[in-house]
């Protein structure tokens, strides 16, 4: 049974990092997983949470008038950023049945990236909801998807009705680089929020 | 063709003829899949293991293994592939997507698991104020 782990014994110390999460948010299909992909240092991991319950009408339950059981994908990724320190990413489900997980990702949650598409500017309607009415800090990252016209970052920011401090940028899910500069954006407006004095 | 592939096939077409919303198509794997009912005898998700007396288990609450995997484990598997994977601080999350079960389930066996003295909860070896966590995060996310 030989693994990269077997030499360590348990008990043993080893230094422990603090473990702490950003949620990527958007609607169905608006490339979050492609995004954490983007950034994660390992290749991203899923989970699955299994739920049951009586179909509600969403569910194709036709001729099996009982109980359903669904799972839903949970995509995550990692990025060691200090020895004291690891970012958890976390993509979430995008179907809005799914929100039950929601609150979980989000107790504790840092931030939240809220990717959008503007092709249909309003999937992204409830994420944007969410994190206002939790008093998560977000920033809004626009995917650009070929074949959609380009917005002034301005202008999408009016359609979304978001604080004049809420961070809105052009981005592509596909580039390490561009993903950078979203999360960020976005922890540099959590440091702001927190001490506003210090900001300006 | 399994019957899983069949079943999801003919959900497809349906879902395209019946124009369904867009969320029910896309590259997110969110998509619905019969599953194969399993059985895993550790853990009791309404019980009292679910956290004990302490706080209750997070996605990224990190466990590490308390003792190593033992001869009864064959009857346990799971457990055994727990303790095998939590040989270095783990967290839930991670483990769940490790041993290849729903998070809930994982979440459940971890907690009886604290409770029988298996696993251990642990905390950072060098716990930061929120404000050094977050310049920690700013600096390694700018030199990603």
């Amino acid at each position: 049974m030989a693994s990269a782990d077997s030499d360590t014994r348990p008990g043993e110390p080893e230094a422990i990092p603090q473990a702490v999460k950003i949620i990527i948010a958007g609607g169905f299909g608006v490339g979050k997983t492609t995004m954490v992909a983007s950034v994660s240092e390992i290749t991203p991991l899923s989970t699955e949470e299994v739920m049951t319950e009586a179909g509600y009408g969403i569910d194709d339950t036709e001729g099996v008038e009982e109980k359903t059981t669904t799972t839903v994908a949970l995509d995550f990724g990692r990025i060691t950023v200090s020895p004291d320190v690891v970012l958890y990413l976390f993509g979430t489900p995008g179907q809005n049945r799914f929100w039950f997980m929601w609150d979980e990702l989000a107790e504790g949650a840092l931030g939240a990236v809220v990717l959008a598409d503007t092709r249909r500017l309003e999937t992204c309607f409830h994420a944007v909801d969410f994190f206002e009415r939790r008093g998560v800090p977000f920033a809004v990252a626009v995917n650009r998807f070929e074949g959609a016209t380009d917005y002034e970052t301005e202008e999408v920011r009016k359609a979304l009705d978001v604080a004049p401090e809420v961070p809105i940028l052009l981005a592509d899910a596909r580039d390490r680089g561009s993903c950078r500069d979203v999360l960020v954006a976005l922890v540099t407006h959590v440091i702001r929020g927190r001490s506003p004095a210090l900001s300006g | 063709m399994s019957h899983e592939g069949r079943r999801a096939a003919a959900r497809h077409e349906r879902g395209i003829a019946d124009g369904a919303p867009v969320d029910q198509a896309g590259p997110d794997r969110t998509e619905e899949r019969f599953l194969r009912p399993f059985a895993v005898a550790a853990g009791d998700p309404g019980g009292p293991a679910s956290g004990g007396d302490l706080a209750p288990l997070d996605l990224l609450t990190l466990v590490v293994a308390a003792r190593t995997p033992g001869r009864n484990e064959w009857l346990r598997p799971e457990c055994g592939t727990i303790l095998r994977h939590a040989l270095r601080a783990r967290t839930v999350v991670e483990l769940s997507a490790e041993v290849n079960l729903p998070v809930g389930q994982v979440r459940a066996m971890v907690a009886r698991m604290i409770a029988d003295g298996s696993l251990q909860r642990c905390g950072p070896s060098r716990p930061l104020a929120r404000k050094d966590i977050l310049h920690a995060v700013l600096v390694g996310l700018r030199s990603l």
